[in-house]
């Protein structure tokens, strides 16, 4: 009997990517690999949206993915200006030297 | 045959994704998360959405990891150093995580196992016109919008990553340099003398201002 990919297995791989992501943001403490675990979480998502699009055999969750994308890239532009102006002032990656605000 | 293929990606997008995690050194983590990348639109292709694929790619594996790539090698990051680990802080964060994770794969596991995808050989779902048709009619708005969040993007990061200060055209630009007006380094110089003092380092700016650095590793807390 072949056994087809289920809709079960893509979820449970976009929580586990998701899970991945999270953990990542919580232990790393350079920015640049913060910001990665942050695409990465991002990318399961979008993984969730395209597996329902082809379930329910409808095209919104593949726009939605489109938008996700475009955000990303915006994000992404933004987020590497933060990095190299935190990186100028403090010579550091480190987001715990990063706590002039911290109380 | 689709389940090995499945089997063969999801193991890779986990393992680089492992990876991207694990590593100290930021650009084995960009590489790592361009697997992951691959992986995920190899993924779209058997979901039968072959334009988020290629997008995925092209945007995610080409533009946004170039632009990391580049930050990396711009800034010459070096390992993350270990001299403060907060493991005790982590842990109780590691458990719940776990817990929420496997509450979250159990869940699916058992109320979507049922369900198996729509055999689509004839439809047109996810093909570059249907999304062409969709973009342009439906959601015509929220296509507007991203362009004005694209255009606040680009006026963002330049700004952000812009001096404060004009620069002359054969100046040095060093990362984490400083520039400072020579009014603030010798209050008795006149406050239209725009000379500019160049240092190299936050320190080196810090000791001609004659204030300790806040950076002082001595006494962080």
């Amino acid at each position: 009997m072949q056994m087809e990919p289920q809709l079960s297995w893509y979820l449970a791989l976009s929580a586990i990517l998701f899970t991945i992501g999270v953990a990542g943001v919580i232990i790393r403490r350079n920015v640049i690999a913060m910001f990665m675990c942050i695409e990465l979480m991002l990318n399961a998502v979008n993984l969730t949206f395209v597996s329902f699009a082809s379930f329910f055999q409808d095209v919104t969750g593949q726009l939605f993915v489109f938008i996700v994308m475009t955000v990303a890239a915006a994000e992404a532009a933004v987020g590497l200006g933060i990095i190299i102006a935190i990186f100028r002032n403090r010579e550091s990656l480190d987001v715990d030297d990063a706590n002039i605000l911290k109380l | 045959m689709l389940a090995l293929l499945f089997i063969l990606f999801a193991a890779l997008a986990v393992g680089c994704a492992l990876a991207v995690v694990a590593q100290r050194n930021p650009l084995y983590s960009a590489i790592s998360l361009i697997g992951v990348f691959i992986s995920l639109a190899c993924l779209y292709v058997m979901l039968a959405a072959p334009f988020i694929a290629a997008v995925q790619v092209i945007v995610y594996a080409g533009a946004i990891m170039v632009l990391v790539v580049f930050v990396i090698m711009l800034l010459n990051v070096e390992h993350e150093d270990s001299r403060r680990t907060r493991v005790g802080f982590l842990l109780p964060a590691a458990l719940v995580l776990a817990a929420v994770l496997i509450a979250e794969v159990a869940f699916i596991l058992v109320s979507v196992d049922k369900a198996s995808f729509p055999s689509s050989s004839s439809s047109d779902i996810g093909s570059t016109a249907s999304i062409g048709s969709q973009l342009f009619t439906t959601y015509l708005l929220p296509f507007e919008i991203t362009s004005i969040l694209l255009l606040m993007a680009i006026v963002g990061a330049m700004t952000l990553a812009r001096r404060a200060r004009e620069l002359s055209p054969n100046a040095r630009v060093i990362p984490g340099a400083q520039l400072l007006a020579a009014n603030i380094i010798d209050p008795s110089k006149a406050l239209d003398d725009t000379t500019a003092i160049e240092t190299d380092t936050v320190a080196e700016a810090a000791h001609l201002l004659g204030i300790t650095s806040p950076r002082d590793p001595s006494k962080r807390d």
